[in-house]
């Protein structure tokens, strides 16, 4: 196929757009999408994302999605800067769009820097900014670990808007192991409740990718569900005020963002005095199970003596 | 639109060339698209430049994968393919239009037009598909994972706003036939628990001979009745 693009960009090399002549200098590769490849560039001492790709059609695709997003005015529009094309070196002509430069980092290595805390916060931004999207009636689509950046003090921006779809069409691209159609959940066309499906299986994603991948790998396809993904919930502590809402998400069970939002935060929100009151050791649990068990054995004991039946 | 997808894992052995046979198809307007599956390395450098040639011959796209891949390359070869043949049937048109000779020269707010109305396209257009699955006897241990991908393109094709069909064909059949029909057009899979059931794999790979009986049943089943406006608007060599 002729999806890859082969097309090494130095350090210091100069991106120059043909229409508009826009002058761009590569400082290093950001990333690598679908339709194209990421790259941090400056121009006028300003930095910004730009992707390039081999195939016009592709990327102006996406172009489009973000047009018609930031027309809707959502906060979350990445802010798309500039559209053109740039004749290589090699005389080839690729184009090219730039995109706001969110700086940061993938939401693992966040919650691994940062601690579980950040946790229900930073789920609570993404569902927030993938509810403006639905407001505008488009689904992100692709979903994943690799196509969400966290910023500072737990800021979240989504990237790479190549699976964004108008909500009753198909999804136009997505991840296997994020996808609701995949785990026998449900169809591929674009509504709420898929990319909300795909956010449950981040949040697998963010604490237990291992156990994620052995699981998709081990099952049958026809054995792939909901119950296998929340099965892996009961071991991830930070997951577990969780459970209900992720039931919801991987049942369907929402069908907006912003109502899965609200959700999560009640979680979010109720949360805090159960971890205060886990003051409660071990053994002291394991005490009173005991007492309450011996008092019920004779309790039940005294009952039957009453009753006259152990005579 | 039509599509033929060969799923196999060898060389034809077998009768007429199998990269004559996708041109033929090419000539109807099929597209033939070809998945080598390389799992025990049976294939061989010869094996995988015939894939490469089948797919050319017949204007698709050929890729080498695993197995566990499989479900996930189907479903992308197919929606590509139908982009592609979007994307010429309109390249045809600007260049009739305008004497542009690619999508490209155009400034990139009229492409943003262009490309709106494509993907409207590549949305809503009807698509047959055709599947062609190697029995040969060393795809036993890979029809798990055919049988899978072939679930799995079922339900992207479902979530398309056009009509979708598929059929699903395995060759050689188990009376020397070179290929034989296991699931006629279809739009749907529900209620589909096997859709090989009791197959006798045999030795022989009769790629070519079996493409032309794909050929010869999309002529026969050619919905005339169903073509829409769009289709009228791509041109008969194209859908």
């Amino acid at each position: 196929m002729t999806t890859s693009f082969k097309l090494p960009l130095k350090k210091g090399s100069n991106i120059v757009g043909k229409w508009k002549n826009g002058l761009y200098r590569v400082e290093r590769l950001l990333g690598e999408g679908a339709n194209g490849k990421v790259y941090l560039v400056s121009k006028d001492w300003q930095w910004y994302a730009l992707k390039i790709g081999a195939s016009s059609i592709d990327l102006q695709s996406e172009i489009n999605a973000l047009k018609a997003l930031a027309g809707e005015q959502t906060s979350s529009s990445p802010y798309l800067k500039d559209v053109d094309d740039w004749i290589t070196p090699q005389g080839k002509e690729v184009p090219f769009y730039t995109m706001r430069y969110v700086k940061g980092m993938n939401m693992a290595d966040y919650i691994a820097q940062h601690g579980t805390d950040w946790f229900p916060l930073l789920g609570l931004n993404l569902l927030r900014g993938i509810g403006e999207l639905h407001r505008a009636n488009w689904i992100f689509g692709d979903l994943k670990l690799e196509n969400i950046i966290v910023g500072e003090y737990g800021d979240v921006d989504l990237i790479d808007f190549g699976g964004a779809t108008p909500i009753g069409k198909g999804v136009k691209q997505f991840t296997e192991i994020y996808d609701r159609g995949y785990w026998n959940e449900g169809s591929r066309s674009a509504d709420a409740a898929y990319d909300i499906f795909s956010f449950g299986v981040l949040c697998l994603q963010v604490f237990a990718p291992r156990k994620l991948a052995q699981l998709s790998k081990e099952l049958l396809p026809q054995n792939r569900s909901a119950e296998q993904l929340l099965a892996l919930v009961t071991d991830i502590p930070p997951l577990i005020p969780y459970r209900k809402w992720l039931e919801l998400a991987f049942k369907g069970g929402f069908s907006h963002g912003k109502e899965a939002a609200a959700a999560w935060r009640a979680v979010a929100h109720q949360r805090k005095p159960a971890v205060k009151s886990k003051a409660t050791p071990r053994w002291l649990k394991v005490m009173i199970t005991i007492s309450i068990i011996s008092l019920s054995i004779t309790a039940s004991l005294y009952a039957l003596d009453y009753a006259g039946l152990l005579r | 639109m039509k599509q033929i997808l060969i799923i196999t894992d060898g060389c034809s052995n077998v009768g007429m060339s199998p990269i004559v046979a996708a041109a033929h198809a090419k000539s109807e307007g099929i597209t033939v698209n070809v998945v080598g599956v390389v799992d025990h390395g049976d294939l061989g450098e010869y094996g995988a430049s015939e894939i490469h040639e089948i797919a050319r011959a017949g204007g698709g796209l050929s890729r080498l994968v695993q197995a566990k891949e499989l479900a996930q390359t189907v479903q992308m070869m197919t929606r590509k393919t139908v982009v592609q043949t979007i994307q010429l049937a309109v390249q045809r048109e600007l260049q009739a239009v305008l004497g542009n000779d690619s999508i490209e020269a155009l400034p990139p707010e009229k492409r943003g037009e262009v490309v709106k109305v494509m993907d409207e396209l590549t949305e809503t257009s009807t698509l047959q598909v055709a599947l062609l699955i190697d029995a040969s006897a060393s795809m036993k241990p890979k029809f798990a994972s055919v049988e899978e991908s072939i679930q799995d393109l079922m339900l992207s094709l479902q979530a398309r706003e056009g009509k979708s069909e598929i059929a699903v064909f395995h060759f050689p059949g188990s009376k020397q036939e070179d290929c034989v029909l296991d699931l006629a057009w279809t739009t749907q899979l529900k209620g589909v628990r096997s859709i090989f059931p009791k197959l006798h794999l045999s030795g022989t790979t009769p790629t070519g001979p079996a493409i032309m009986k794909v050929v010869e049943y999309f002529v026969q089943h050619s919905h005339s009745k169903d073509r829409s406006e769009m289709e009228g608007m791509l041109g008969d060599d194209v859908v």
